[in-house]
């Protein structure tokens, strides 16, 4: 009997024990990405409600990497950018970091509607390699620079050309987005203008980028504000670039315009003045501010502790506005290029936070349509198609969303529709309990990050991918290349 | 067994107590930034001092999980006086703090018993190391009893 009593409690303890471990291994093993691996074979294939087609890996797709701007066009804007990993000085304090021609942030590349800009980069000493991503800017595929999914990294002593027409008139910026949330952090980056070809000129146009440098707040590299000469009357264009993971409050202590919101001109502006401007991690600004007619100076606060000042003086800082801006019905509205009501495919983006492992890891991790990274959806186009997108966030935090090489129009927030300017984003503020519809056009094909730009996020796995049918990689993450996105 | 199931009851309180001082690393490393001047918001806050210690509490948390799981499954074999109880009672309290920590992040006021659950914890994995340390009395052993 008592053997048996004893055989029996071994039975159950070992059952009870298998019942516990046996799940919890297969979950960790399932969540494991291997050394070496496509984004194209990551997850499941989600079509939107489109047709499924022949998704071609075969001899018939075309290579992300061919996606190119003919190499028979001449450049008319070109740069040679050097990456450097050195430590900066920020307001007097040395701390590690990275550089583009040994400043952090890297030059302001400024182009013209319409000219092809060529960068050429190399790497003098970044150890991890490093990839430029043009944020904003609807590249051409291969030029779309990130490490493992559009080339690989370029590794110390390595070279990479970008190539791409400069069509959208605004403010962008450029990141590395190898080990970016690190690289980034570092300061690897720079930013973009691209003006208008003739009139319409600003009388003073200000690059504004913000940047917390181990938690030293600056603009352009420099702590404390930044004073810009301007005089009565003068036209001015300050263009906000949030560099960092979290979003900033822009305000100003005259009343001032929202000229555009990444890159994209508001139609019909109106004045601002009791309200700050939401910019999201990696949006943009630009604010409009005419130069008083008394001569006094203006202060434009770029985020909490860091301002631009504009002409002689040096103005108290304003108080905070209680609330944002509320862009979804600022401006006046005008005609879409597309008519999303024609939308052939519809996505949803369902961000979640739930416990399990990625990459092995056990952890509270973000999720998207309830799955975990790297078991996430590939949203699957075809060139042309109108894509509608339902974003909501029940995550608990409020997440920085950013699409790769297309704009989309904001269509509706919590279910109300848009009634102001069209609201063109590639970077979405999307709070806690929010839900956004946005919509574009698939007219740039390739394959196309679609992440949260909290980078620390996107390397935790908040990474899901835009890809147009027949369209292949031959770069893979992790591997001989060392290729890491995030 | 025995051993393993107390260094892993005694691991999970000593870790508890890493927690708490990660946290206490954290807060006075932002207030002595804030008060010499630097400034602290949702865009700054990723690279400013003391997040570091933050999000390794967070991941540290998951950590002291899996320590509460495997002390139960040591349990089911350790033949220690009420030790299942006791790696159940540790491993609940261990989901609580986890939910409440999760929870505080909407409601502050939850952050409050967050940190005096912390306590519980630490005093229910020391109990459960405790009661691995005791030979186990005889009448636990029904083998002894059967035979006499």
């Amino acid at each position: 009997m008592a053997g048996r009593s004893t055989r029996v409690r071994l039975v159950l303890s070992v059952a009870a024990a298998l019942v516990i471990v046996v799940p919890l291994a297969w979950l960790w093993q399932a969540s494991l990405v291997g050394k070496s691996y496509s984004v194209t074979d990551m997850g499941y294939l989600d079509y939107g409600g489109g047709p499924a087609g022949s998704h071609d890996h075969g001899p018939q797709g075309r290579s992300v990497s061919d996606i190119v701007v003919s190499d028979a066009r001449k450049a008319d804007v070109r740069v040679d950018l050097v990456a450097a990993q050195q430590n900066l000085n920020i307001g007097g304090r040395s701390v590690p970091g990275y550089t583009l021609n040994g400043t952090s942030p890297g030059p302001t590349i400024t182009a013209h509607g319409g000219q092809l800009v060529e960068v050429h980069l190399r790497n003098a000493s970044v150890t991890a390699g490093i990839a430029l991503h043009w944020h904003g800017v609807d590249v051409p595929a291969a030029m779309d620079g990130v490490a493992g999914v559009t080339q690989d990294e370029v590794p110390i002593g390595g070279e990479f050309t970008y190539r791409f027409v400069a069509n959208q008139i605004g403010t962008y910026w450029y990141h590395s987005h190898q080990v970016s949330n690190e690289q980034v952090i570092g300061g690897l980056f720079g930013t973009l203008v691209v003006l208008p070809k003739s009139a319409g000129r600003d009388s003073v146009d200000v690059v504004a980028a913000a940047h917390s440098y181990t938690g030293m707040k600056t603009i352009n590299g420099v702590a404390g504000d930044l004073k810009v000469p301007a005089k009565r009357g003068d036209q001015v264009r300050v263009r906000v670039i949030n560099t960092d993971n979290g979003p900033i409050e822009s305000w100003a202590d005259t009343p001032f315009k929202v000229l555009a919101i990444d890159g994209y001109a508001v139609n019909g502006p109106t004045e601002v003045t009791d309200r700050s401007v939401t910019i999201t991690a990696g949006g943009r600004a630009d604010l409009g501010v005419t130069m008083p007619s008394d001569g006094r100076a203006v202060r434009v606060q770029v985020s909490k502790g860091t301002a631009v000042i504009l002409g002689a003086g040096d103005p108290a800082s304003p108080p905070q506005p209680a609330t944002a801006l509320d862009l979804l019905s600022y401006g006046n509205p005008t005609a879409l290029p597309f008519d999303p009501a024609q939308a052939n495919r519809r996505f949803d983006y369902s961000i979640g936070r739930r416990p399990g492992f990625v990459r092995g890891i056990p952890g509270l991790w973000w999720s998207i349509n309830g799955h975990l990274y790297p078991d996430v959806p590939m949203y699957v186009v075809r060139e042309g198609d109108i894509v509608i997108m339902h974003i909501d966030n029940h995550s608990g935090q409020l997440h920085p969303m950013h699409l790769h090489g297309h704009h989309a129009v904001v269509l509706a927030r919590n279910g109300i529709a848009a009634t102001g300017s069209p609201w063109w984003i590639d970077s979405l503020n999307v709070l806690e309990g929010e839900t956004y519809d946005i919509a574009f056009v698939a007219s740039n094909p390739g394959i196309w990050l679609d992440h949260c730009h909290h980078l620390g996020h996107a390397a935790q796995g908040m990474v899901a991918h835009l890809m147009y049918e027949g369209v292949t990689t031959p770069y893979r993450v992790g591997g001989t290349a060392g290729n890491r996105p995030e | 067994m025995r051993t393993a199931y107390r260094v892993l009851a005694f691991a999970i309180a000593a870790l508890v107590a890493v927690q708490a001082a990660a946290i206490g690393y954290a807060v006075f490393a932002q207030l002595s930034w804030i008060e010499n001047g630097g400034t602290i918001d949702k865009a700054s806050i990723e690279s400013a001092p003391g997040t570091s210690a933050y999000i390794f509490h967070a991941l540290d948390g998951g950590v002291v999980l899996l320590l509460a799981l495997a002390l139960l499954v040591i349990s089911f074999f350790a033949k220690i006086p009420q030790g299942v109880r006791w790696a159940v009672i540790v491993l609940v309290c261990t989901i609580v703090q986890i939910a409440l920590g999760t929870l505080s992040h909407m409601l502050s006021a939850i952050g409050a018993v967050h940190g005096a659950v912390a306590l519980v914890l630490f005093g229910v994995a020391v109990m459960a190391a405790m009661r691995a340390r005791k030979p186990a009395p005889v009448a636990e052993e029904p083998v002894t009893a059967d035979v006499a």
